[in-house]
């Protein structure tokens, strides 16, 4: 890896899209362990786990069960103590535009227009200047901020900057989205709006997405698949499948709360979280 | 369940003018609330007060003194004048003019050295574990100490007085800006790779972008720095400058020259102060949405 050139490399990249005909999965975590203070702090033990492409899965769990960590080694910005997380088959030697990451924290630039915010993820995979244009504006329409083209992101509301990094990270147009609880310094309300966005954007991208939350609405709202996580050391407690929504996706949240099937699973995470919490602290 | 909603206020509709409210009259601000709201009138007023203060602190201080010691306190009309007769009978402009070039030469260069070196640390922590140590350090002897080494390796000349004004500001300006860079949000910087930018992109167009209006900041601060170090660095075997006219005074006994040279370093302070502070606010729109 060179100092001045990106990491999208176009050997790597017909390699990943090799794997994904191939239908490797998107992302495949092996055997991973991740310590913390030199083995003093054990954030995961030993989890497997393969993201299927086109679908959500949300990844939940009492604060402190390592699901944050699981996405930041999805994301390539930490690595594992023991074990190995593959895209498409290919082992994961850093971040790269193939994976974009909305943070729970606000990263626009601030020194960049809401449009230059998004086409400066754009631009650095090398389109040209009038397909950076072309696909900020497609974005930012996607996620409903065209009015605020030319506004400073200090200038926004804590819900538009997060709508601002999901264009960011959609322009660059990764195979998967990871998002960190992107919603979790918002309001009820916000979050809701946000919330249904993103169900707009399953449809209009069917991107592969992972979502880290601790809101089990959202998770149940928003995810075909929901892992539940252990508290520390973090390891999979279920892997539920949202059958109850037979592939179904809801613009609105209101009409899945009527849907058969809705409350036992609410229900049923619950009471997961309720022995998670209660259980024996180690 | 049967939900109902009514009107609040019905019978508000008959009536063809509504009436408002009246006006609400909040309580007199004191002058000494907490944090308090201020307008601009009264920011410049204040200022003014404060400006005019000082000059009145120092009239009395001058009428108090006996008479054949009020040379040693000329008034503020006595250091006008004389700065008046500097400007027009002795070239003072051509003095004030120098210093001005020495100052800024010199900060543009330490500006040029601390830059990179702040850039570079505050990026790469190895780097920051080879330079740091010694930069480190070196804030701490007191620049006026290469006073005579200066003179010793340059002699009276020019690149002396400049050297010292670089010697005195330039470490201190690494480390500010260090502290800079570091301050910028990993999470801006890990935002960048997740979208595939190299290094090189990063430290220069997120990194160091991020960190360029405080950065400016920490400039304004330490030029402020290289003013006070201009009379120290103009005493010696100088000819020229602010410092040379004040010290040639301070030989005759000139009080009014000293205090004239001492107003004038600080008017151009304060212009300096300005000029930043006005660069800042045209190179840095998205912070004036801050404030």
């Amino acid at each position: 890896m060179s100092l001045f050139k990106n990491n999208n490399n176009a050997e790597r990249h017909k390699a990943l899209e090799a794997g994904q005909k191939e239908g490797k999965f998107p992302l495949g975590v092996n055997r991973v362990r991740k310590e913390y203070l030199n083995g003093e702090r054990i954030a995961v033990d030993d989890m497997s786990l393969n993201i299927r492409e086109h679908e959500v899965t949300a990844m939940i769990g009492p604060s402190g069960c390592g699901k944050t960590t699981i996405l930041r080694l999805m994301a390539g910005l930490e690595f594992p103590t023991r074990g190995n997380v593959e895209s498409f088959g290919l082992p994961i030697d850093g971040p790269a535009p193939e994976r974009g990451l909305v943070f729970q924290a606000y990263t626009s630039f601030p020194w960049l227009t809401v449009i230059e915010n998004v086409q400066h993820g754009v631009a650095i995979q090398g389109y040209s200047k009038a397909e950076q244009r072309e696909r900020a504006e497609h974005y930012l329409k996607l996620v409903h901020l065209t009015d605020f083209a030319n506004a400073y992101p200090d200038e926004l509301s804590g819900g538009m900057k997060q709508r601002v990094a999901i264009a960011r990270a959609l322009a660059q147009d990764p195979k998967i989205l990871l998002l960190d609880e992107p919603f979790g310094a918002l309001d009820a309300q916000v979050t809701w709006e946000m919330e249904e966005m993103v169900v707009e954007i399953c449809e209009d991208t069917n991107k592969t997405i992972v979502l880290v939350t601790h809101d089990i609405q959202e998770a149940i709202y928003l995810a075909d698949r929901i892992i539940f996580f252990t508290r520390q050391p973090g390891r999979i407690k279920e892997d539920i499948s949202m059958e109850f929504k037979k592939g179904r996706r809801f613009k609105k949240k209101e009409d899945l709360l009527t849907e058969p099937g809705y409350v036992e699973m609410e229900k049923h995470l619950y009471t997961l979280m309720r022995e998670e919490i209660q259980g024996p602290l180690s | 369940m049967n939900i109902t909603a009514k009107t609040v206020s019905s019978d508000n509709d008959n009536k063809k003018k509504p009436e408002l409210a009246p006006l609400f009259k909040p309580p007199r601000e004191k002058f000494l609330s907490l944090r308090g709201t201020i307008n601009s009138t009264q920011t410049i007023f204040l200022g003014l007060i404060g400006v005019i203060s000082l000059f009145a602190f120092w009239e009395i201080a001058h009428h108090l003194t006996p008479e054949h010691q009020q040379k040693f306190l000329p008034n503020v009309s006595q250091v006008t004048s004389k700065l008046y007769y500097l400007f027009t009978e002795k070239g003072y402009l051509v003095d004030v003019g120098k210093s001005v070039y020495r100052i800024y030469l010199s900060f543009f260069i330490a500006c040029m050295v601390a830059i990179p070196l702040g850039v570079l640390m505050g990026s790469f922590i190895k780097m920051r574990a080879l330079i740091n140590p010694t930069v480190g350090g070196l804030r701490y002897l007191p620049a006026a100490s290469f006073v005579p080494l200066l003179l010793v390796y340059l002699g009276p000349t020019d690149s002396a007085k400049m050297a010292l004004l670089f010697l005195g500001c330039v470490f201190f300006l690494v480390a500010l800006i260090l502290d800079n860079i570091e301050a910028v949000p990993r999470a801006l910087i890990e935002a960048a790779q997740t979208m595939g930018a190299s290094r090189f992109h990063i430290v220069f167009r997120v990194t160091f972008r991020s960190a360029a209006p405080q950065i400016l900041d920490s400039m304004r601060n330490m030029i402020a720095v290289s003013w006070t170090y201009l009379v120290i660095a103009e005493i010696v075997a100088a000819t020229d400058g602010i410092g040379a006219v004040m010290m040639r005074g301070a030989r005759f006994l000139h009080v009014d020259v000293i205090m004239g040279g001492i107003l004038t370093i600080g008017v151009l302070g304060v212009l300096t102060d300005v000029t930043f502070r006005v660069a800042a606010h045209f190179l840095f729109p998205h912070t004036r949405a801050r404030r």
